[in-house]
């Protein structure tokens, strides 16, 4: 298990009939990896997330999750090494309370009720979802129903996240959520693969990039070499900041760089 | 007169313990573009459906004050006549809005304008038009079901652009957009407002929309507490009581101790923080 990388995919190719997606992505990822699939509208990403889990399938070439090639396997198969959160995911829930929607997939698992109890209730008070466990997941607003299918992705503490625009849609103590839930869940093992737009959270907390262009992938570099770099990709307000104030290699987050600031004696009014 | 306008407009979704929407008064206006934010429960996405008329229509529920869309109450039933086609709202999921039966995003885009009985040619060019603004002229011949999801919204703001609406209420419209779609967008806005157009968006894209909008209003527990030009209310403490959320670099200011007003952009933190 400890050498196993969360994922692997080797020379893949893959079409939609005769529209070529992707031709020849090879990439790994280690336990702990925090990987941003970036690319245009059309590129690409959300079809390799899914070749990851299993609900695709490649033409050439292998994909390995958790140790084990996809082929011939279903996303059920790999739902204990796998979370994955949806683009849209209001159509990935479908249980009548938040609690039974997060405990779905340990109880498919064949977890015991007491661990798929201590489980659900663990990761709703690490998304601040605690007060609406006893609701209809359809009772709730849209970004809300977003951080209960994350919820449902993380129960199982998969050894890879596999996360379609997590942050999409949500309000800032959501968001803040997410990003802290993700680093926590770096820290302890798992591989995180996401595919966003939202550049200052994945500086926030990834740190590398895979650029999707062409059907291949064009650039593969730690992430803050390509923020601000590359014309599609500019460095989002804090990693800017820091840059220009020479913190450099500082994380770009406001927890972070704040204390930098703090002790600076130039913190009075706005400069006109 | 206003575009939009509520006058003590409250919702309540079916079944639900509290409404959605209270005591509400809020106005929007022809060439200007609304920005609504909140928390999460705030109500933007409620004020959305109901200025469409989709609430209560097809959520259920109960409304209760006055609203009115280009002068017209949306839940009557006679609005349709009214309102078909003058109003373009687009959901934050795309992906339940495409007809269906459209075999292309040229067809999908030409969809109301030929319910609408535009003759041919008008429907030709204004689908070319509003394909080449989303900049998806490459897509006219794909099935819209196989699009990605940033081309599926860039196809539905598309559809909603060929019928060149008076009012435009958009909920994160560019959630699943690239850097160069959010762009996009957001001068399409301001196109849509200079012709004349009211635009509603709302958005949490705080760092996209602060010099993109006219006017900012932010809601809490169902209705507008807050309400002024973004770069007033984004520098202000009472935008976070609100639960909403201000530019990445006011809330480094915020986080560092720093008293209101707050920079909102880069150049602002450096200035502030710079040796």
């Amino acid at each position: 298990m400890g050498t196993m990388k969360p994922l692997l995919m080797e020379g893949v190719h893959f079409a939609f009939g005769n529209a070529s997606v992707l031709e020849g992505v090879s990439l790994e990822m280690d336990a702990g990896a925090g990987v941003a699939l970036l690319g245009a509208n059309g590129a690409g990403k959300t079809t390799l997330t899914r070749l990851a889990m299993a609900l695709l399938h490649p033409d050439q070439g292998r994909v390995i999750t958790a140790g084990e090639p996809t082929a011939g396997r279903s996303p059920e198969d790999l739902a204990s090494a796998v979370g994955y959160l949806f683009q849209h995911p209001e159509a990935q829930l479908f249980a009548r309370t938040v609690r039974a929607e997060v405990g779905f997939g340990p109880e498919r698992l064949g977890w015991a009720t007491d661990r798929i109890g201590e489980a659900v209730d663990g990761v709703l008070l690490e998304l601040g979802l605690s007060t609406l466990a006893d609701h209809h997941p359809y009772d709730l607003p849209q970004p809300t129903r977003r951080l209960v299918a994350f919820a449902a992705a993380l129960v199982a503490r998969p050894q890879l996240l596999v996360l379609d625009e997590p942050t999409a849609g949500l309000d800032r103590a959501a968001r803040a959520r997410v990003a802290d839930v993700v680093l926590a869940r770096r820290a302890s093992g798992t591989a995180v693969l996401a595919v966003t737009h939202d550049l200052g959270f994945a500086a926030a907390v990834l740190d590398r990039a895979i650029v999707l262009a062409g059907r291949c992938i064009a650039q593969q570099l730690p992430l803050t070499e390509l923020l601000g770099d590359h014309p599609d990709f500019p460095a989002p307000p804090l990693l800017e900041l820091a840059r220009r104030l020479g913190l450099e290699g500082v994380r770009p987050a406001a927890a972070v760089l704040a204390p930098l600031l703090t002790s600076h004696p130039k913190t009075g009014t706005l400069e006109a | 007169m206003s575009a939009l306008l509520f006058k003590g407009a409250g919702f309540t979704y079916p079944g639900a313990p509290s409404p959605a929407l209270r005591d509400c008064v809020l106005h929007a206006d022809a060439g200007s573009i609304t920005w609504l934010t909140g928390a999460l429960g705030a109500g933007t996405s409620t004020a959305l459906l109901l200025a469409a008329g989709l609430a209560p229509r097809h959520t259920g529920g109960e409304r209760t004050g006055t609203v009115l869309t280009l002068g017209v109450d949306p839940a009557l039933p006679s609005s349709g006549a009214a309102l078909g086609g003058r109003v373009a709202l687009v959901l934050p999921s795309p992906a339940t809005q495409l007809s269906g039966i459209a075999e292309t995003v040229f067809q999908e885009v030409a969809f109301a304008p030929a319910n609408l009985g535009w003759p041919r040619a008008r429907i030709t060019a204004r689908v070319s038009d509003a394909l080449t603004a989303l900049a998806i002229s490459h897509l006219a011949n794909r099935e819209p079901g196989t699009l990605s999801g940033g081309e599926m919204q860039r196809a539905v703001i598309a559809s909603m652009l060929v019928l060149e609406p008076d009012l435009w209420l958009l909920d994160e419209p560019t959630s699943a957009l690239d850097t160069a779609g959010r762009a996009l967008v957001h001068a399409l806005l301001r196109r849509e407002a200079v012709r004349g157009a009211a635009v509603v968006v709302a958005s949490e894209d705080t760092d996209g929309l602060h010099q993109v909008a006219d006017r900012l209003v932010v809601f809490a527990d169902g209705c507008p507490v807050l309400d002024g030009p973004p770069q007033e209310v984004l520098r202000g403490e009472r935008v976070w009581e609100a639960g909403a959320a201000s530019t990445a670099i006011a809330g480094l200011a915020r986080a560092a101790g720093n008293a209101a007003p707050r920079p909102l952009t880069v150049d602002e933190g450096v200035a502030r923080w710079a040796r």
